[in-house]
């Protein structure tokens, strides 16, 4: 890391990031303006206003130009999303946002003059007037749970990114056709389009709409470009420092060629994406695809001309790790619960193979491993694709960063991804190109995109069948009467019972998302995205409105699946089978939160886990989630083909653990849910790594969208370059073996100190002491301390 | 293997007070360590106490005591006692039923090592095939001293083997060269541990003489042309003088092969612990953890006898 690069990181620590209401105001301009048009062209005007017209800076030794917002580090209000209240903007001024009073006061005229046309009050409309639908919307069983009418979850979110948000669907842009190709030759594309079909009665008023929306966009963003180009040529014709006035020519000469036009260099290509990438957020869930690949030829190129050396190029990836993490976004208080913050997917997929099923490692993929362990800058994320002949030295690279702490790269498996995408219909050389778009979830950069995610908390779904469909929050009936659960004499009985509830509430859930995709179909067109997917132009229709060649648009994600396993297995275990327990017993202990049946929990806490390779437990596990995919595999999708099944938690396991009662896993009431989706419970597994991956392993993760497991360990097992070769086996004997994702979490001394007060939660933890090993918690308290003294000095 | 022979082995019985998952610094590879319990040997800075002993052991974590008295009244030998918050279990009385492990509300009461066959011991370590298979590992028989229960270890080894498993045996290397043999017959490399290369001094400090030790390991490599990898503990004080590093590096380089690698195991301070948590008598030992210069320093002398070394295992 440079000296430049350091001082650019330490700038990064500041107090306050200014909430700004620039893009709401020219967006409140353009509204005004473009009444009666179609609502398409209107959101083209929209980004036309602010391309042309926010306010730009280049700051102090940026190597190449663009900001998300008017103002360094700010963040734009998202008024399309929902509203900020008074309460919500005191609670940010509170943290580390701030405002100035004159905008906070136009902020309110601004909210008054928008008239909350926005997403949450068009969704709420249908919601609330569906009698199935409100209680299951106000239930929590799709996270956040609903408080209102016209609030939704409550707050609304800001955000840096100049395109038309909010952007939470997950889409994979051509970027590569925006390099190749750029802005110039898109606009002709339509022009000529729309010459075609100018005279013909055939096409629809929509593609001429779409087409007009496409050129204004384009139009706009070579504007915006310009304005950089100007403007770094103002500065550079002041600047007396003679190697800083040629970085900032250089940024004004790329600035007036791309994206109108196709990069000539790798600068030119990173400048262009950059201006590619700004327009796709603001989202949080921003996905640069595949950059290793359609980066490289322009590096190889100027590689190979001797025009730029790695040391250059690690600079420059270095620098866009520290332009990403500028990229801000916070949402309402409720949310910010429960995302932690300023959580934000800007996902990089790199490695893999090739369309033809070569190694696609290449230098890139090494250097911006590099950059993101020189750095320690937390965005953007970095997910490793690995396949049977992945290198050993890349793993290697990969766990060098993970030694850091960062938890980066996650790992995700070739084949179980690419059998997903063929097993819905696309071809094996597309199927190779997915990438990593928000955390996991795989899309097919151009040909598909995800718009709604339930996040569907199973272990509720479990607490309202043992309550004969009621929900015990606030009883009222949200599901079905499937029974009496202490009638039920067999465990087939008990499980046929519990599946009947699942499918009808994973029913319900299914028609929220589809309220939401047709909701985000009328208030979301966005002509820049779909200009860059598969033959845009002649389709001649927004992304929202095609249908994709595979239709991942509605997804349903399940929480606390294995807290659910484990308790089925407990269930059948303790009541059915041995009869230790009778049904009215567990269910009074339950309801009581194991209050006075310490003993009773105990032996539940004793039953089968899952993550400790034991087919008794771990078969049910694979069946429930099987289960819950070909039950949403039979629903159909607003937009054409059918529900898709995901599993991460992301962090929905603690406000999903929050709602759901006291479970027959030993769980309490309110405690958080497993992690992920193949995580054991949190101190349940107990025969390490090797058994949890077993288990995992018994689970049919290919036809998953997304499947998720977190491991821990201790620096003391990733000491020396052997150790990480060993992880790098580890990672490869499950994904021959049918996993799909596994991330790493390198243990820090606030974990041990935490497994030190709470030593239940903390079972799992396997320190290694100089050629001897044992669990972190059976250990005395002395050598605790000095254990955990050890990690902090990474001495270990 | 025939059926029966199988049979056979997969019945023999044995005491095991550990089986660990992902054992990375135990040989190749990813493995299963089994930690087999009974040794011959007192070493002063003994890291597993609970190992010597054969039979299973009470292990009590005094510090998550919390002097509630529950163990107290289940316990039918009258073994526990308490005064003041203090509990004490007459480990001459208790018969190791396990009563008072189940009552624990705090979980401060375990029970380490148990009696358990070959055949499920073999269980355990191949279900980890794949692991093995993916990074040339296997399983690594430890202890204790795997000698101690030779016809155990025999039957595991010889199990292993026959399901194509990678075997590794850690050994002090004291026992009669029959009874090593027969255990070496199934075993693909061998971990010998080298505590001192001084006999007055190993006597002193392990409470056995090294003489056969060093013929074992002589033996072991160019009799039976078994691959060693070379173990030094190393404890300040004990055996970590230059004098002893460098007899034990020219024993290494000459009477060996310079080919055998070194994996030097700095002493920690696990069994001081632990030898509360069995309730023993301490027998005074309080050691150092060797500084990061020290062991360098000690890498530097064993290169320059052209070994290749690791710190840690």
């Amino acid at each position: 890391m440079n000296d430049r690069i350091k001082r650019m990181i330490d700038r990064l620590k500041v107090d306050k990031y200014p909430l700004c209401i620039e893009k709401f105001r020219l967006a409140t301009q353009t509204l005004a303006e473009t009444e009666g048009e179609p609502y398409i062209i209107r959101r083209a005007k929209i980004l036309s206003n602010v391309l042309n017209n926010i306010n730009i800076f280049i700051e102090q030794d940026e190597l190449f130009a663009g900001a998300g917002a008017s103002k360094p580090f700010g963040l734009e209000i998202d008024y399309e999303y929902g509203t900020w209240t008074q309460d919500e903007i005191d609670s940010l001024k509170q943290e580390q946002y701030s405002i100035t009073a004159q905008e906070e006061a136009e902020l309110h005229v601004l909210n008054a003059k928008f008239n909350d046309r926005n997403l949450v009050s068009a969704m709420g409309e249908v919601l609330y007037e569906n009698e199935r639908l409100r209680p299951f919307i106000t239930s929590g069983l799709i996270l956040p749970p609903w408080k209102g009418k016209k609030v939704g979850s409550g707050g609304g979110y800001a955000q840096s990114g100049l395109g038309l948000g909010p952007g939470f669907f997950l889409v994979g842009v051509d970027y590569e056709k925006m390099l190749s190709e750029g802005s110039l030759k898109i606009i002709s594309q339509a022009q000529e389009e729309l010459e075609r079909i100018k005279d013909s009665n055939g096409e629809s008023l929509e593609k001429q709409n779409f087409l007009q929306s496409v050129i204004i966009v384009h139009k706009a963003i070579i504007a915006f470009a310009n304005r950089y180009a100007q403007l770094a040529q103002e500065i550079a014709s002041t600047e007396k420092d003679s190697t800083r006035k040629k970085e900032l020519e250089r940024i004004a000469q790329a600035c007036k060629w791309v994206p109108a036009n196709p990069a000539r260099d790798f600068f030119e290509a990173l400048q262009s994406f950059w201006f590619t990438f700004l327009l796709i957020c603001p989202s949080p869930t921003s996905a640069a695809g595949r950059f290793d690949q359609y980066m490289y030829p322009f590096y190889k190129k100027d590689k190979n001309a001797g025009k730029i050396n790695d040391d250059e190029v690690l600079e420059l990836l270095e620098f866009l790790r520290i332009k990403n993490i500028k990229l801000n976004r916070v949402s309402g208080k409720a949310n910010r619960k429960k995302n932690s913050g300023m959580a934000k997917w800007h996902n990089w997929t790199i490695g893999g193979v090739t369309r033809d099923g070569k190694d696609a490692t290449n230098e890139l993929t090494y250097l911006l491993l590099e950059a993101a362990k020189q750095t320690q800058i937390p965005h953007h994320t970095l997910t490793l694709r690995v396949h049977d002949n992945t290198p050993i030295e890349l793993m290697q690279k990969a766990l060098e960063v993970i030694r850091t702490g960062l938890g980066m790269p996650a790992f995700v498996n070739d084949k179980s991804y690419i059998e997903f995408f063929r097993k819905n219909g696309l071809s094996l050389e597309d199927s190779r190109e997915y990438i990593m778009t928000g955390c996991l979830d795989g899309n097919i950069p151009a040909l598909s995109r995800t718009v709604s995610i339930g996040m569907f908390v199973v272990s509720l779904a479990f607490d309202i069948f043992m309550h004969n469909g009621i929900n015990p929050n606030n009883d009222e009936l949200v599901g079905i009467n499937t029974g009496n659960v202490e009638d039920m004499e067999t465990y087939q009985e008990f499980k046929a019972a519990f599946y009947k509830q699942l499918e009808y509430l994973l029913d319900l859930a299914g028609e929220r998302n589809n309220v939401e995709l047709l909701a985000q179909r009328q208030f979301f067109p966005d002509p820049f995205r779909s200009s860059l997917m598969k033959d845009a132009i002649k389709e001649g229709k927004d992304l929202l409105n095609r249908k994709m060649p595979f239709e991942n648009g509605s997804v349903i994600c399940t929480i606390g699946a294995i807290n659910v396993a484990d308790s089925l297995a407990a269930v059948k275990k303790l009541v059915y089978e041995d009869k230790k327990v009778t049904m009215k017993e567990l269910v009074a202990a339950l309801d009581a939160d194991w209050t006075g049946y310490e003993d009773l929990r105990k032996m539940f806490l004793n039953a089968p886990k899952y993550g400790n390779d034991d087919d008794y437990v771990d078969s049910i596990a694979a069946d429930l989630y099987k289960f819950v995919e070909q039950t949403l595999a039979k629903k159909d999708s607003a937009y054409g083909g059918k529900i898709i099944t995901t599993a991460i938690s992301i962090t929905s396991h603690q406000p999903g653990g929050a709602l759901t009662g006291a479970t027959p896993d030993g769980r309490r009431k309110g405690e958080i849910l497993a992690d992920g989706s193949m995580s054991p419970m949190h101190g349940m597994d107990k025969k390490g790594p090797t058994a949890i991956i077993k288990s995992a392993c018994k689970i049919d993760q290919d036809s998953y969208q997304a499947t998720l497991l977190n491991m821990k360990f201790h620096p003391s097992s990733l000491k020396t370059n052997e150790d990480l070769q060993k992880l790098s086996f580890l990672i490869k004997a499950y994904f021959k073996n049918g996993g799909k994702h596994v991330q790493f979490n390198v243990i820090d001394k606030k974990t041990l100190q935490d497994a030190q007060i709470t030593p239940e939660k903390h079972r799992d933890i396997v320190v290694r002491v100089a050629g001897y090993s044992a669990y972190f918690t059976v250990l005395g308290k002395e050598v605790q301390d000095e254990v955990i003294e050890r990690t902090e000095l990474n001495l270990v | 293997m025939e059926n029966k022979r199988i049979h056979d082995l997969e019945e023999i019985k044995g005491f095991v007070f550990d089986i660990q998952h992902y054992a990375i610094h135990d040989g190749p590879g990813i493995r299963t360590t089994v930690f087999l319990s009974g040794c011959p040997l007192k070493c002063l800075w003994c890291q597993n106490p609970e190992s010597q002993e054969l039979y299973p052991q009470l292990f009590f974590s005094y510090d998550k005591c919390t002097g509630c008295g529950k163990c107290i009244s289940v316990c039918t030998q009258n073994a526990i006692s308490q005064n003041g918050s203090v509990v004490q279990t007459d480990r001459n009385l208790c018969k190791i039923c396990g009563k008072c492990v189940t009552i624990c509300p705090n979980e401060a009461r375990t029970i380490i090592g148990k009696e358990i066959t070959a055949g499920e011991v073999l269980n355990e370590v191949s279900s980890d095939k794949m692991f093995y298979q993916e990074s040339n590992g296997g399983v690594t028989l430890s202890g204790g001293e795997v000698l101690v229960q030779h016809e155990f270890s025999c039957a595991i080894l010889e199990l292993c083997k026959n399901e194509n498993i990678h075997t590794a045996i850690e050994t002090s290397g004291y026992g009669s060269w029959e009874t090593l043999k027969n255990v070496l017959t199934f075993t693909d490399l061998v971990l010998f541990d080298f505590k001192h290369f001084d006999d007055s001094e190993h006597i002193k400090f392990t409470g056995v003489s090294n003489e056969t030790i060093l013929e074992n390991a002589k033996k072991i490599y160019h009799e039976l042309k078994i691959p060693i990898v070379a173990r030094l503990p190393i404890i300040p004080d004990c055996n970590d003088s230059i004098m002893n590093i460098k007899q034990t590096a020219n024993f290494i380089s000459t009477m060996l092969d310079k080919l055998i690698k070194v994996h030097l195991l700095p002493y920690n301070n696990l069994g001081e612990q632990k030898h509360k948590n069995l309730e023993q008598s301490w027998n005074g030992f309080s050691g150092t953890i060797p500084s990061d210069k020290k062991m360098n320093e000690i890498t530097k002398i064993l290169e320059s006898y052209g070994l290749s070394v690791k710190i840690g295992g």
